[in-house]
């Protein structure tokens, strides 16, 4: 009747997707140089976990427009 | 008669782009990363572009719930008895305030008209429990599971960088975005759906094709200027009555909501964009303190999505029995239609909820400043959040 594996299928890849996203950003905000504790490989550190969190939006938009992937 | 129905359409895409503005902006306007005005702004222009980029719902939309190969066949009345039903639905839980699921209010309202016109039978009851019924009920558990454990991780990775609160309000503008251009692909393309559908069934257009361009305009633009009208009611139960949401909460509600959105309708299990949005703000609120949920709010909104199908089908079947008189019957459906839509607007301006009363003025936030919590400032503002929430609700 219900088709319980599609539905496991979206709340895993929720999951999956969601946490990815926070912890990314989260950590992007945390490893950002404060006043008191400037440093260049923070900065980069930071600005790498931006750009990921970018591509997974990124990502998104690719998959809400079907004429991107169905090309 | 098809000139009315599609009318009717718009007027419903109109009320569902109000209805759901909540589902993307409630959070990032509670949290005060967006002016309300530039909120609405984003959203309507993202519900436009997102009407134009995808026509897959709107392909199935007729398909499957009301069975038509039997010979039966749906008329454009009964398609306009279901449209009242939905649309009047719709206006009595925005004047509530409750984010219930215009999808619903749809589906519920042609499943109504249908019963009357054509019988019981008509009605494939498989297809309406396993792709409304249980995906109604899973979908804000889903959502509630991960915005929780988002939040918990949100705020375990920030604890000691306080700096890091005003980067998840910039996170929530693209949070939010990316969740209204997700209902802008699904929202405006039911409507666009039930427009085709009535051209079919009145015979301008052959069985099976897609919607024409003129229906995605006008559907893109309908959908864009009701969620500019902002619905504000909906939005300030959303942003401010289930519990009052802190940017970090805002940022892993809104990242829940898109991934759960995204991932529904790319595998393709249906969920409700409204539930899951609601789930994830309860999740999100779970998330920092249990305590700070108000389950009176929730459980109001738990009902109104459990009565939302059968109510719009309720007043939908009515008005199919109603419109079976023949044009007279359609004419005073359209007018006592017209007549419930007037009366629900004008005991609205009684309780105006505007843009000005939708933010949470200050962000009480024990965990990351537990000394602040308790000045006389923030005391007045969490006060007068309370009035205006109680004007708008004298039950609570």
């Amino acid at each position: 009747m219900i088709d319980w594996s599609a539905f496991l299928a979206v709340a895993i890849a929720s999951l999956v997707a969601a946490l990815s996203l926070v912890f990314l950003f989260s950590l992007g905000l945390r490893l950002l140089p404060s006043a008191d504790a400037p440093s260049r490989a923070r900065r980069i550190a930071a600005t790498t976990c931006f750009v990921l969190c970018g591509l997974g939006v990124l990502f998104g938009i690719y998959l809400i427009v079907p004429a991107l992937h169905q090309a | 008669m098809v000139a009315l129905v599609i009318a009717l359409a718009l007027f419903f895409d109109f009320t569902n782009g109000f209805h759901d503005t909540a589902n993307a902006m409630a959070t990032p306007i509670a949290t005060g990363a967006l002016k309300p005005r530039t909120a609405v702004t984003i959203a309507a222009i993202l519900n436009l572009v997102g009407a134009f980029l995808s026509t897959e719902v709107a392909r199935t939309i007729s398909g499957g719930l009301i069975r038509e190969d039997d010979g039966i066949q749906i008329t454009p009345e009964l398609i306009f008895a279901g449209l009242i039903g939905a649309i009047v639905w719709n206006m009595i839980t925005w004047l509530l305030g409750l984010p219930s699921s215009s999808s619903h209010a749809l589906f519920g309202g042609l499943i109504g008209a249908a019963i009357v016109g054509l019988g019981v039978g008509s009605i494939d009851g498989s297809v309406l429990l396993s792709k409304i019924v249980l995906p109604a009920l899973l979908a804000p558990f889903i959502a509630g599971v991960v915005a929780f454990l988002a939040t918990k991780l949100a705020y375990a990775l920030t604890r000691r960088a306080p700096q890091a609160q005003n980067g998840f309000k910039y996170g929530q503008i693209f949070t939010s975005s990316l969740v209204s251009l997700a209902h802008g692909t699904n929202d405006a393309q039911k409507t666009m759906g039930v427009i085709t559908l009535t051209l079919i069934a009145a015979g301008f257009q052959s069985s099976g094709s897609g919607p024409a361009f003129w229906v995605i305009a006008i559907c893109a633009l309908a959908i864009a200027l009701g969620t500019y009208m902002g619905g504000w009611r909906i939005i300030k139960t959303v942003g401010t009555g289930i519990t009052d949401v802190t940017p970090v909460q805002g940022f892993s509600a809104e990242a829940s909501t898109t991934a759960a959105i995204l991932a529904s309708s790319h595998l393709g299990f249906a969920l409700s964009t409204t539930q899951v949005a609601s789930g994830s703000v309860i999740g999100s609120g779970l998330g920092r303190d249990a305590r700070a949920v108000r389950w009176r709010v929730a459980g109001r909104i738990a009902i109104a999505w459990l009565i939302t199908l059968p109510a719009a089908a309720l007043m939908a079947a009515l008005a199919a029995v109603i419109a079976h008189l023949g044009p007279v019957g359609i004419t005073i459906d359209a007018l006592v239609g017209v007549g419930v839509i007037l009366l629900i607007f004008l005991r609205s301006r009684r309780t105006a909820v505007t843009k000005e009363t939708v933010r949470v003025p200050v962000i009480v936030d024990a965990h990351q400043n537990p000394d602040t919590q308790n000045t006389g400032a923030q005391n007045t503002d969490t006060q007068q959040t309370d009035t205006a929430f109680e004007r708008q609700d004298p039950a609570r």
